[in-house]
């Protein structure tokens, strides 16, 4: 009888082992394999514009995953993202004008000065939820963007903070070249630290956390714990983030931080689709390159130069317009997108994927 | 002996004005299924919400008496805390994670310290093969009585000693009803899991009971052995549905009151 069925195609997992691996499958593996070659020879054949690119997409990148792994995986909503760039930056810049402290001491403190912001401005989401939370996360990007501009007024640095090139020994981080690496590295680190807090007993709590609270605590989780390790982890990987930015532009000043930079993460992690770690980084990807792609685009115009003044107007109301067009037509994001086209693969010549659980 | 959980003259208050319970005195022995009987307002869910470290959800207190869970004293512990204890609550309406699969679910939840997850989750699976056979399906597009399923399942899986099990029954279809109600047998013979019931359902529960209490207005108005509850007149006429015309709720309240007040 279960003979006769039909049977779904596509791969199953056979044991608990497997969803536990980050790489499941040959495809995957070479695939991985593929896309990491593509990205080693990348700075070799690219232009200096676009190895920039690549690096603001990297950076990016690891402050949508540290988002996602607040937002889209433990449901709690964070608006004052922009605020822990500028606090790593802000980090970073101070030390090195201060105490001429070296990269390496800066980077590691801006991820604890990171998860301290991250401890206090968490203590709210234990009492408050959805739109309640988000206000009382903004205060948090006030209150960073103000002390900074505070320093740098009492400091005599009005226009902002120069930071020197930085060095690892012998090794200067002057050449957009190396930085796309150092950055590829930082970003792959994100990465594999979010994957494996995901697989973990932490991100199954998250999963819980995000999809009902209550039920979560009756079942064991430590709900309160749980909420301050993401907030903690978050802020902290998106210091960082901030403090490489700060070293990458070799500037840190108030200016860069405004709230649409917030927004800008939200968008990504929108955009890319809750709840996947793949998500983010096409989010990053997506926003990070849509107004050079809009320059682009209106460059193609007939009368180009006439609209040359209107394009920070342009960027705002494309990227509006994106958001709204993402929100009703395609809520899964990006990685919706891609799900349907793999399905479609996966599945050909059948249209349906089975609902779960069908025969294994 | 000691019982494995008592309740002593517990009182509850809601918003500092509401007195919910007011001095219910109860216990669960070992191995027992004991139901907690009483209409909408009796005060079951809060009983159980104290025990389970839930009052403060909606603003709620214990303000006296104690609760005991194998003589250790339950007061001021969070849920989760709780839990860890051995104690977990199967809630009344939302009881799964609904955007996620019937295997996590059950991976969501965190087995008492020691115990070995794999093994209870197979037990678990073993208990409901159903569920087995929908293991990768969003909790989300179960059924009914599947995500009554899952929500035991998800509290097996916790390892626990005392299960509070809240409205089993509500809005589910007399045979599902029936089916789960032979699975909490189950689950106490093979399991020895000492389960407290809460029900609307007097029928039901008592059924497969052993002893019962019978709320009302915060207090305990009947108790003792399942059986005698069942042939108790007052339990025939009003939770058993033996009276001959039906009275409004409001009918029961008053005419309780006159019997309790002339006769």
């Amino acid at each position: 009888m279960s003979n006769r069925e039909p049977r779904a195609s596509g791969y199953f997992r056979s044991s608990y082992d497997q969803g536990l691996r980050l790489v499941e499958t040959r495809t995957q593996w070479t695939s991985l394999i593929l896309f990491l070659a593509v990205l080693g020879i990348f700075p070799f054949v690219a232009s200096s514009f676009q190895l920039d690119l690549a690096n603001q997409v990297f950076l990016a990148c690891i402050g949508s995953v540290a988002l996602m792994l607040l937002t889209g995986y433990a449901g709690q909503v964070s608006l004052g993202h922009a605020g822990l760039i500028a606090a790593g930056a802000f980090t970073a810049g101070i030390l090195f004008k201060e105490f001429g402290a070296k990269f390496w001491v800066t980077i590691p403190a801006a991820a604890v000065i990171g998860a301290l912001i991250g401890l206090i401005f968490g203590l709210p989401s234990l009492r408050l939820r959805g739109l309640y939370l988000a206000v009382s996360t903004l205060a948090l990007h006030f209150v960073v963007v103000y002390l900074g501009g505070e320093y740098e007024t009492k400091r005599g640095f009005s226009t902002g903070i120069v930071i020197d090139v930085p060095r690892i020994g012998d090794f200067v981080l002057r050449d957009r070249k190396i930085w796309y690496f150092v950055l590829f590295a930082f970003a792959a680190a994100a990465l594999l630290i979010s994957l494996n807090l995901l697989r973990s007993r932490t991100g199954r709590a998250w999963a819980a956390i995000r999809s009902h609270e209550t039920i979560a605590e009756a079942l064991g989780i430590g709900v309160p714990a749980q909420k301050l390790l993401a907030f903690v982890i978050s802020s902290s990987m998106t210091a960082v983030a901030g403090a490489l930015f700060g070293y990458y532009r070799g500037f840190v000043s108030v200016e860069a931080f405004s709230l649409f930079l917030s927004i800008q993460y939200v968008a990504m992690i929108i955009i890319g689709g809750m709840g996947s770690i793949l998500g983010a980084i096409l989010g990053a990807v997506f926003v990070t390159l849509l107004p050079y792609a809009i320059e682009y685009a209106v460059g193609l115009l007939p009368n180009a130069r006439s609209y040359a003044g209107m394009l920070a107007a342009f960027n705002y109301a494309a990227f509006g317009i994106v958001m709204i067009l993402f929100l009703v037509f395609e809520p899964q994001g990006l990685v919706g997108v891609w799900r349907r086209v793999q399905n479609y693969f996966l599945l050909w010549p059948f249209k349906q994927k089975p609902l779960g659980g069908g025969r294994k | 002996m000691s019982a494995l959980l008592q309740v002593e003259k517990l009182e509850v208050v809601y918003g500092r004005a509401i007195t919910a319970i007011q001095g219910i005195t109860l216990n669960a022995n070992k191995g027992e299924i004991v139901a907690l009987l009483g209409t909408n307002g009796a005060g079951k869910t809060t009983t159980l919400r104290a025990i389970s470290g839930f009052l403060g959800l909606d603003d709620a207190r214990v303000t006296e008496g104690a609760i005991h869970f194998k003589n250790e004293n339950l007061a001021n512990r969070p849920p989760y805390l709780i839990t860890k204890l051995g104690i977990v609550l199967v809630p009344e309406r939302d009881k799964v994670f609904p955007n996620l699969s019937v295997v996590e679910n059950l991976a969501a939840s965190v087995p008492a310290s020691g115990a070995d997850r794999k093994r209870l989750e197979e037990m678990t699976f073993a208990f409901f093969p159903k569920l087995a056979e929908l293991r990768a399906r969003t909790a989300g597009l179960l059924s009914g009585g599947e995500r009554q399923m899952l929500a035991l399942a998800s509290a097996i899986v916790c390892g626990p000693e005392l299960l509070l099990v809240d409205e089993l029954s509500l809005g589910l279809a007399p045979v599902v009803v029936e089916d789960l109600a032979q699975r909490l047998v189950e689950i106490r013979n093979q399991l020895g899991i000492t389960i407290l019931l809460v029900e609307q359902n007097a029928a039901v529960a008592l059924s497969i009971a052993d002893r019962g209490y019978v709320l009302e207005n915060g207090r305990v108005v009947l108790d003792g052995d399942a059986t005698r509850l069942k042939n108790h007149p007052d339990i025939q006429e009003f939770y058993l549905g033996g009276a001959g015309e039906r009275r409004s709720y409001r009918d029961v309240k008053q005419y309780r009151r006159s019997r309790r007040w002339y006769g």
